[in-house]
């Protein structure tokens, strides 16, 4: 399987794990969703995240749920319908380790005092 | 324009990844494009697009076609050949399976969809699921059935003179062999045939004058432009022109039916022979009563999923209605309940007064026999508080019930909005195949000028069709124990 190509994992492909975390969502709604979570720093225009979703896909990490309606965007949109997505117990285990090692960063970058002052 | 610009650097994309994404991204564009409104919302828009196409469009030809491909076929479509040595994930065995499961339903959902569209008032007589071949005789049926037009069911079921109906099922002339060969597919002249056809019988005998000129110039209209050419399944050819003539006309009983079976092989039949059929049918499904017991709390309840003939089914409606005499509240579950005739509808709800009361019928003219005969002698439930359950399955005649009982405010209606339809199409033929089912009665409403065509009735109570006993069961205790509530 091709998991080497997301290893390291890519900022863009951590942020949509995260932003799986919490439920299903379609390709707007995880776009949103990390622009939300990163403060509006990071939008992810379609190419990055549709090509991000494939690669997340075939490490199965990530899995594809029934296509189904969506209310808000799909009422706006006629009888448009959407692909979901949604963490596999891989992805989830994926990000928890990213997010650990990310915590373990963090502790380094507090030892070596370069974050003084800010919370973080 | 915005859009189409995006779309034509879509272009720029791999093959492979714009048959993948392109429609989503597409969509997701729209999207932000939708929300992002303003010159500097805008701008970023484009600024983020840029950079999304040289960061991902690399990327995208850089990938490796490969993997890609193998992982398609492992992790979605589980085939009889495995690229790779690994052992299918569990994993992806569940996803197609997920996948199978979800197209077989579509398959199933349209296969329905389009039995129902075309079969709709088949159903009304509550002789749905009996697995009887459509024949003349459930076309005769649909007429008496939902509603009225007595001489429609061909003579058999009523007494009625009326002979229109009659003479297009039986007496048009036949293309013996018509252009539709079973399994349908239709060509130029057979679409032209049957729109010219429906025109003609529109303009002929629908009930709403206004509304007829419009809808056969309609039909006219979509057939000359064209709208049709492409639609070459007799079946949903029947649905696109139903779906049209409601559009316009919001009544659900105008529709265009195809049917397999070309009429003649069944021309056959004797009145006396449909009747012996169908009150066979109804022996074999008690006359559609499901179930009539009383429940915990003395509550009477009567499933009934049809309104049957009262000639065949009177006395098995009788024998319900004893049971449930001395119960001290009602439900009636028309949850499946098609409809059925107006005569039955109205003889059960006089069951329900104490007086004569006018019954709202939009399927007849009012005359004298549009009250209620009541009192029923021997019959407690004049004055007992009565529930009706619907979905928005509960269709024709068994609206009319919830109608005129809602609007008469004897009953609490539980569940669904009903499915909207009410006067009923008399059956005119065209040819071997196809009939249409046009509307040529609307009688005078007491309670408001709409009923409920093309909108249902609306419950008192609103939940789901699945809540809706054990809240009607809540409800009638409520009452019982405070009985000013």
């Amino acid at each position: 399987m091709p998991k080497r190509k997301l290893e390291p994992l890519p900022s863009a492909a951590f942020q949509i794990l995260l932003a799986l975390a919490g439920e299903e969502l379609h390709g707007y709604a995880i776009m949103r969703q990390v622009e939300e979570q990163t403060d509006g720093k990071m939008r992810l225009g379609p190419g990055t995240l549709y090509s991000s979703i494939q690669s997340l896909l075939e490490a199965g990490l990530i899995e594809e749920r029934e296509i189904r309606n969506e209310t808000k965007h799909d009422a706006r949109n006629g009888e448009d319908r959407r692909r979901f997505y949604r963490l596999t117990s891989a992805g989830r285990k994926l990000a928890v380790s990213e997010a650990e090692r990310l915590a373990d960063l963090l502790r380094v970058a507090r030892a070596k005092k370069i974050l003084r002052g800010r919370y973080v | 324009m915005s859009e189409k610009f995006y779309a034509l650097l879509l272009r720029l994309y791999p093959a492979q990844f714009r048959e993948d994404y392109g429609e989503e991204a597409l969509r997701l564009f729209r999207d932000r494009f939708e929300d992002e409104r303003g010159f500097l919302p805008r701008l970023r828009l484009w600024f983020d697009l840029i950079c999304d196409f040289t960061v991902s469009i690399p990327r995208e030809y850089l990938r490796p076609a490969s993997p890609r491909a193998a992982a398609r076929t492992s992790a979605v479509y589980p085939g009889l050949y495995v690229i790779e040595l690994e052992p299918l994930r569990f994993s992806a065995l569940l996803s197609g399976g997920v996948v199978t499961v979800f197209a077989v339903g579509i398959v199933y959902a349209a296969l329905i969809s389009q039995a129902q569209a075309i079969g709709a008032k088949k159903y009304s007589g509550g002789l749905a699921g009996d697995g009887n071949k459509p024949g003349i005789h459930e076309r005769a049926r649909l007429n008496s059935d939902s509603g009225s037009r007595a001489g429609a069911s061909a003579g058999a079921l009523s007494s009625g003179t009326d002979t229109s109906a009659n003479a297009n099922l039986e007496g048009a002339p036949k293309n013996a062999n018509a252009v539709v060969a079973k399994g349908a597919r239709l060509d130029d002249a057979e679409r032209q045939r049957v729109i010219a056809a429906a025109s003609i019988e529109l303009r002929k005998h629908y009930v709403n004058r206004d509304a007829a000129p419009l809808i056969a110039d309609a039909l006219l209209m979509h057939e000359r432009r064209g709208d049709y050419d492409n639609v070459t399944d007799a079946v949903a050819f029947a649905g696109l022109v139903t779906r049209q003539m409601r559009e316009i006309s919001a009544d659900q009983h105008l529709s265009l039916d195809y049917f397999d079976e070309p009429f003649a092989e069944q021309q056959p039949r004797t009145p006396a022979e449909e009747m012996a059929q169908y009150r066979t049918l109804m022996k074999q499904q008690n006359c559609t009563f499901e179930k009539v017991e009383i429940l915990p709390g003395n509550t009477g309840y009567l499933k009934i999923n049809s309104f049957p003939d009262v000639a065949v089914c009177e006395g098995k409606a009788v024998a319900a209605m004893k049971t449930l005499n001395h119960a001290d509240a009602v439900i009636f579950d028309l949850r499946d309940n098609r409809g059925g005739e107006p005569k039955m509808v109205q003889r059960m709800a006089a069951y329900l007064f104490d007086h004569p009361e006018y019954w709202y019928n939009p399927r007849e003219n009012t005359t004298e026999r549009s009250w209620t005969k009541s009192p029923v002698p021997g019959n407690l439930l004049a004055d007992k508080p009565v529930y009706i359950l619907t979905s928005s399955q509960t269709f024709s005649g068994a609206e009319q019930f919830c109608y005129d009982l809602k609007m008469l405010k004897r009953a609490t209606l539980i569940g669904e909005t009903t499915a909207g339809a009410s006067h009923a199409g008399v059956f005119h033929r065209i040819d071997d195949h196809f009939g249409i089912g046009i509307p040529e009665v609307k009688a005078i409403n007491p309670y408001s000028e709409n009923d409920w065509t093309g909108v249902g009735v609306e419950p008192d109570v609103k939940v789901k069709s699945s809540d809706a006993l054990g809240t009607a069961e809540k409800l009638a205790l409520a009452k019982l124990f405070r009985p000013g509530a």
